[in-house]
């Protein structure tokens, strides 16, 4: 069916937009951690 | 880590959820055929768009009132997900109507609100990479994300008096036209499932946020030692 | 009251540090003028062309020239650094944004004014017969523009790339502003000119709830 290939792209792309932004959320947190660990093992060594 | 793999899983578990009841379970649609089977994910992801504007709008007059930085990150996040369920409505659209209608866009009321909507959400999210400090950032996106909500009405609305007198092909034809029980389970479920996914998507971006604001505020320590 | 004597001494500072130089005004009349005739270009302005293009031409390029013309609304106060000085000054914050509104919205309409006729002759459009119920349409288009506008440019005034970020907060929120004000002009300046008292209501009605939000959350525009 025709039709059915241009619904099942439109899924397709829907459901990607999804989740690349939750792969995007938690690159972002990875990154965020390893910051607070810098941060936090250099506050421990100044002390 | 064991968390992010949780939320992925739950995540594919919704797609495959949601396409067995759009393509198995609920029936073929009378009139329009296999390709009406975009209205589960295109209407679901309009609502939960409509939603998060709520929760967004809620978190900007909290804000205002209270300076509490939870309702700041509340407000970016509701904004964020936000975007992302209007963008899937924008994307969604053209692609399953281009070989059905022969056209990528139609100015009908529907997608000219959606479009106006994605616009004013860009507008507050690049807002506050214009604002450099966390204080003024929150207090006047919060500002500009209350003055965005009123217009939302008068948008719609204007657009919709607009587009009556000036008829023009509408994509869909509305949700409500006589809907075969197994179409209202599956449209039930699959909003169901969508609001979950919202509920997800804004709990990560939501601990992300707050993240950051220990990152600032650890930087801002070590500065002062 | 106080609210209105205030904003009436605030509104007149404004309208004379405008008309004392004039740049202002001036410099939009040129702008506007300018793309007036570069719109020429872009279709051919047959009087039928002319009656289903120019009104939404005129709306879109007053749009454009007052999305600049608010810049400067707190803009001068904030390179001077006199926001603080004007807070002081009236006891409702309020008075300060009507008067920049007013003053806003004067501006805009006096620009509107010098443009209908250079229009109207340029593209051979009949307006004197319509020309009050014109002049009512532009009014309150431009107050539509004016409150959410001088708002916004508080918001600006505290970002970075504050030139662009005004168009790009105002414009999308504009789009009942333009609609309405382009339906109501087209229908002054179609064959059987009439008077659609539902946009200018629905604009009245525009204009009333940023006035009123403008009023609840005024005084956090101003913070610093």
């Amino acid at each position: 069916m025709k039709n059915l290939d241009s619904v099942l792209a439109a899924y397709l792309a829907g459901w990607a937009i999804f989740f690349v932004y939750y792969i995007s959320v938690a690159q972002r947190m990875n990154a965020l951690r390893g910051q607070i660990e810098q941060l936090k093992n250099s506050l421990n060594r100044g002390k | 880590m064991i968390k992010t793999i949780l939320g992925a899983v739950v995540l594919f578990v919704a797609i495959a959820f949601t396409a067995y009841l759009a393509f198995h379970y609920a029936p073929i649609e009378k009139t329009m055929g296999p390709i009406q089977k975009i209205f589960y994910l295109h209407l679901p992801s309009a609502f939960s768009s409509f939603i998060a504007l709520g929760i967004c709008f809620y978190a900007n007059l909290r804000y205002v009132f209270t300076r509490e930085a939870k309702w700041d990150w509340l407000g970016v996040s509701a904004a964020e997900v936000g975007l992302a369920f209007i963008s899937v409505v924008l994307v969604t659209g053209p692609i399953w109507a281009h070989p059905v209608w022969g056209i990528w866009w139609t100015w009908d009321a529907r997608l000219t609100l959606t479009f106006v909507l994605w616009l004013l959400y860009t507008a507050y999210l690049l807002l506050r990479t214009m604002l450099e400090e966390p204080d003024k950032r929150a207090l006047f996106s919060s500002l500009f994300g209350i003055f965005a909500f009123l217009d939302v009405p008068l948008v719609y609305f204007s657009i919709r008096w607009w587009r009556t007198q000036h008829p023009q092909p509408v994509i869909l034809g509305g949700p409500g036209s006589g809907l075969d029980p197994r179409m209202r389970v599956s449209y039930l479920l699959v909003w169901a499932a969508f609001t979950g996914l919202l509920i997800l998507l804004l709990n990560g971006r939501y601990k992300l946020e707050a993240m950051r604001a220990s990152v600032e505020e650890l930087r801002r320590e070590a500065e002062v030692r | 009251m106080a609210l209105l004597s205030n904003s009436a001494v605030l509104l007149s500072k404004e309208l004379r540090t405008e008309f004392r130089s004039r740049e202002l005004l001036t410099t939009t009349v040129v702008f506007i003028l300018t793309i007036v005739v570069l719109f020429s270009f872009t279709f051919d302005p047959s009087v039928t062309e002319s009656r289903r293009f120019g009104p939404g031409l005129l709306w879109l390029t007053f749009l454009f020239a007052a999305s600049l013309m608010l810049q400067p609304g707190f803009l001068r106060e904030q390179n001077n650094d006199t926001l603080s000085a004007l807070r002081l000054s009236v006891s409702d914050p309020f008075a300060i944004f009507l008067a920049k509104l007013t003053a806003s919205a004067v501006f805009l309409l006096l620009t509107e004014m010098l443009m209908l006729p250079i229009f109207a002759v340029l593209y051979n459009v009949h307006i004197l017969a319509v020309l009050p119920q014109l002049i009512l349409v532009f009014f309150l288009g431009s107050l539509g523009v004016a409150i959410p506008g001088t708002a916004f440019s508080a918001i600006s005034a505290q970002a970075r790339m504050r030139e662009l970020m005004l168009p790009v907060l105002l414009l999308p929120l504009l789009t009942p502003v333009l609609i309405a004000s382009t339906e109501a002009t087209a229908a002054l300046l179609s064959e059987n000119p009439q008077l659609r008292v539902d946009w200018l209501g629905f604009l009245a009605g525009f204009d009333v709830v940023f006035l009123t939000a403008l009023w609840l959350f005024g005084e956090y525009l101003l913070e610093e």
